[in-house]
Parts: C-alpha cells; structure tokens; sequence
C-alpha cells in the first residue's frame, strides 16, 4: 500500500514542487537546450529504428491474422493507421523514451545526489528543482511528442515498405488516413503529453532518492527506468480507457 | 587527395565499424565463456538470481501483463467496431498477446529492470578491481557472476512467460466483457477454437530469446565498463537501451521466421 502510494505521490509532489521552484527562480534556458538534445537528440535513432521494427512486425502480424479471416491485409490498412496514431505510435515510442531518457536521467541525477553535488547546489543558493529538474521537465514535454511523431513516421515506413517489399501488396494502404479524426490525434497527443511530463518526474525521484555509494546509482537507474516505463504503461491504459468509455 | 569532410565521415565510420565489431566480439566472447563456465556453475549465486530475477519480478511481470491484456483488448476494439467482427475477438486478442505484446512488454520491462541492474552490479566490480581480484585468486569470473546470471534468467523468463500469458489473456476476457459487453463464454470459445499449440509456442520461444538477449548484453556491457562512478550509471543506461534495441530485432527476426516455420 505504502508502495502504490509512493508510486503515484512522489511524482505529484515532484511536479508540484518543480513547477513552483521553477515559477519563482526561472528556468536556466542553457541547460534546457541541453536536455533537450540529451533525451530528443540521442533517442531518436533508438525510437526511429525500434519503431520501424515495430511496424514491420506489426503488418506480419496482421498479414497472418488477415489470411485466416479476409484473405487481403491490405484491407486492414486504413485501421492500421488509425491504430499506429491512436495508440501504438504514442505508447512504444514513449516506453523506448523511458528507458533511454528514464535511464540516464536517473543514473545522472543519482550520481549526483551520492557525490553530493545537490548539496553543494543548494549551497550556493541553487535551487535542485529549478536548476536540474525543470529542464528535464521541459525536454520531456517538447521532446516526447516529437519523438513519437518521428517514431509514428518510422513505423508507417517500414510497414509501407514490408508491405510492398515481403508480402507483394500495395503498401501505400498503410499510410490511409482515412479513419484518422481529431479525435484520435487528440487521444495520442494526451498520450505524449502525459508520459512526456511523467518520465522526467520518475526519473528524478529515483535519482535524488539516492543515497549511499556506486551500487545506490544502480539501484536508482533501476527502479527510475522501471517506474518510468510502468507509469508510461498506465498513462496509456488510463486515456485509451477514457475514450474507449465514452466511446470517441 | 580527400577533403576533411570525407575523412571525417570516414573516420566516423570506421570507428562505428569498429564499435560494432568491438560490440559483437565482446557478446561472442561472453557467450561462449558463459557456456564454458557451465560445468562449474555457483549454485548459490544461481539461486539467488532465481528469487531476484524471477519471484522479485513476478509482481511486475503480472501488473505488466494485466496491462498488455487490457491495451490489445482496447486497440483491437478498434479493428472490432470498424469490420463488426466481434466474435472473432478472442482469437485476434489472444493472437496478439502470445505473439507480440506478452512477449515485447516482459522483454522491454525486464530489460529495464534486470538489464539495468546486472549491468550496473557487475560494472560496478568491474570499477572497483574486484574482477581482476577473483582472476588474481584464480576464480573465473564467468563462471561465478556471469553464467548464473544468464541462467536464472532464461528459467526466470520462461517461468515469467507462462504466468504474464494467463494472466494477460484472463484480463482480456474481463475487459472484453466491461468494454465491448462480449460475454466470456464466446471470448474463450473463438479463442480455444481457433488458436493452436504451436501459437502458444512462438510466444515462448520468443520471450526465452529475449531473455538470452538481456541477460547477455547486460553482463557484456557491465564488464566493457571502464572509469569512475560515472561509468557504473553509464553502463547501467546503454545496457537498457542496448537490450531494447536486441529485443526489437529479435523481435523482427523471429515474428519473420516462426511464422513460416509454424504456419
């Protein structure tokens, strides 16, 4: 119990305190910048490739589901858009993210709380949650999204080429934006927007928990990696389930 | 005669070259050091990866597959609603988590959670000089830290695999009633009707590859560490994502493959 609690609090009271941190001392743009490239910059090969991966499993899969039922995977396409920008674009793209970003965001953050440099930050009247937690807040939040859209471009590529290429269809079905509305660009965007908020938050909360020698950054890059890709899990679950209620 | 831009670029490459050559010779040598160590395996660190690996998983594992079973549900109820084919619900759900999600959702969150961890402990070894320590007293440190880790996460994983796929499926059914109101009774008819032995095999198969892959990246990378602290966090992080990306390949690879073979 004590443990859902944490799981769920500790990033509310974290967001809580960054945004007031950050409201009040400002956000060093400089560093901003820097996080920005630390967790976009070298995770888009790992979200491009992963993705495109994805897409290609993903038209097998269909292929062999569609030959027992219809016989034509090409009429599967427009859906499979639907499905790729409504859902699978966001969540896979956002789980890589979490474990990239996740992890070396907490491994950093704890390296520093067990060196003692957050202390000596707060000594020389830095402020942690301004200087080292915003920033990475606001990488997430804009870093995220662009993220999963590149992703989202990656698997449709790939399925595209799969298509053409392995099974002799005409893979430009896959990119028909027929059934896509506003709705499901609105479902995949909360979707970003929320694991890009709360991947930074996990993260941190992991790494400025640290305390003890080399093996507590481990355990902290552990548990940041793992909070992070779970949360992001949920956040999915929550808004697919919402919507799905609501029936939009 | 070349210009500096393309004796960068080929610098660029030639060092990427070499990574990667760096890269795969380290995993051949972990490999088939890890196969050589068998014979002489600790017993006790096995069981201890056992109980870490596995049982401390399992309520990760579980709370992972209740999700992967609830997610295909809600995106095959888009397929469902489009074509009007809700009978065929069970089939297409069960299909989709023995085949892809189960397995792809355990490796990724394993890869986290282990891969991460393995790479961080024996880095941090590594970092210290204790490897060179239990050379130096002649125990060979693949056969005490490295081959029962790979072990007890081949038996972790397969044993995981089969609880994450009951589970996940038993959540289909539940959010199939609760989303599409399909009654339990038609999701587990089409599903036993139409799914086959061989289906439950290729998931296995998978997820027994995925542990292998983290298991070993994992170790491979947390012995390449070299340097300070800095070092064990850095180790820790390219392992997740190390293991990530082998999991996406081997996905690809054996999606492609079983699917003839079994067909």
């Amino acid at each position: 119990m004590k443990r859902v609690l944490t799981f769920f609090g500790a990033p509310g009271v974290m967001l809580a305190r960054t945004v007031r941190a950050g409201a009040r001392e400002g956000i060093p743009w400089r560093e901003t910048l820097a996080q920005v490239h630390e967790l976009g910059g070298r995770s888009v090969w790992l979200v491009m490739s992963g993705m495109a991966f994805f897409g290609a499993v993903l038209v097998m899969i269909a292929n062999a589901q569609a030959k027992k039922l219809i016989g034509n995977v090409a009429v599967l396409g427009p859906a499979y858009f639907e499905m790729l920008v409504r859902e699978l674009g966001p969540a896979v793209s956002a789980l890589l993210t979490a474990s990239r970003a996740g992890a070396s965001h907490s491994a950093e953050l704890a390296t520093m709380s067990v060196n003692e440099q957050v202390e000596a930050l707060e000594m020389s009247a830095g402020d942690p949650y301004a200087d080292l937690v915003a920033p990475r807040l606001v990488a997430g939040v804009v870093g995220v999204p662009l993220l999963s859209v590149l992703g989202t471009v990656a698997a449709t590529a790939s399925a595209v080429l799969v298509a053409s290429v392995a099974l002799d269809i005409d893979g430009r079905a896959f990119m028909d934006a027929r059934y896509v509305d506003g709705w499901d660009l609105l479902v995949g965007g909360l979707k970003v927007l929320g694991c890009g908020l709360y991947i930074p938050l996990a993260a941190a909360v992991a790494g400025l928990n640290a305390r003890g020698g080399a093996e507590a950054v481990g355990e902290a890059t552990t548990e940041g990696v793992v909070a992070a890709s779970l949360g992001c899990l949920l956040i999915d679950l929550t808004v697919s389930l919402a919507f799905q209620f609501v029936r939009l | 005669m070349s210009s500096p831009v393309s004796t960068t670029a080929l610098a660029w490459l030639g060092r990427s070259a070499m990574r990667a050559v760096g890269g795969v010779g380290a995993l051949a040598l972990v490999a088939g050091r890890t196969a050589w160590g068998l014979r002489r395996l600790e017993r006790r660190e096995l069981t201890r990866g056992l109980v870490q690996f596995g049982y401390g998983s399992l309520p990760l594992a579980l709370a992972t597959a209740a999700l992967a079973g609830v997610i295909v549900v809600v995106q095959a109820a888009l397929y469902i609603q489009r074509f009007g084919a809700r009978a065929f619900l069970g089939w297409a759900a069960g299909y989709g988590v023995l085949w892809e999600f189960g397995p792809l959702l355990l490796g990724l969150i394993m890869s986290a959670r282990i891969g991460a961890r393995n790479a961080a402990e024996l880095a941090t070894l590594k970092v210290g000089g204790q490897i060179e320590g239990l050379r130096g007293i002649g125990l060979d440190p693949f056969a005490l830290l490295v081959a029962p880790r790979v072990v007890a996460m081949e038996v972790s994983m397969l044993a995981l695999s089969t609880f994450t796929f009951l589970v996940s499926i038993l959540c289909e059914a539940v959010a199939a009633k609760l989303t599409l109101d399909l009654p339990v009774r038609v999701f587990f008819g089409t599903f036993a009707q139409m799914l086959s032995p061989s289906d439950l095999l290729g998931g296995v198969v998978k997820t027994g590859a995925f542990g292998l892959a983290i298991s070993l990246v994992s170790t491979a990378v947390g012995l390449r560490a070299k340097g300070g602290a800095r070092a064990v966090g850095e180790a820790a992080a390219s392992a997740v994502v190390l293991g990530c990306a082998a999991i996406f390949l081997l996905d690809f690879l054996l999606t492609t493959l079983l699917s003839r073979v079994l067909a």
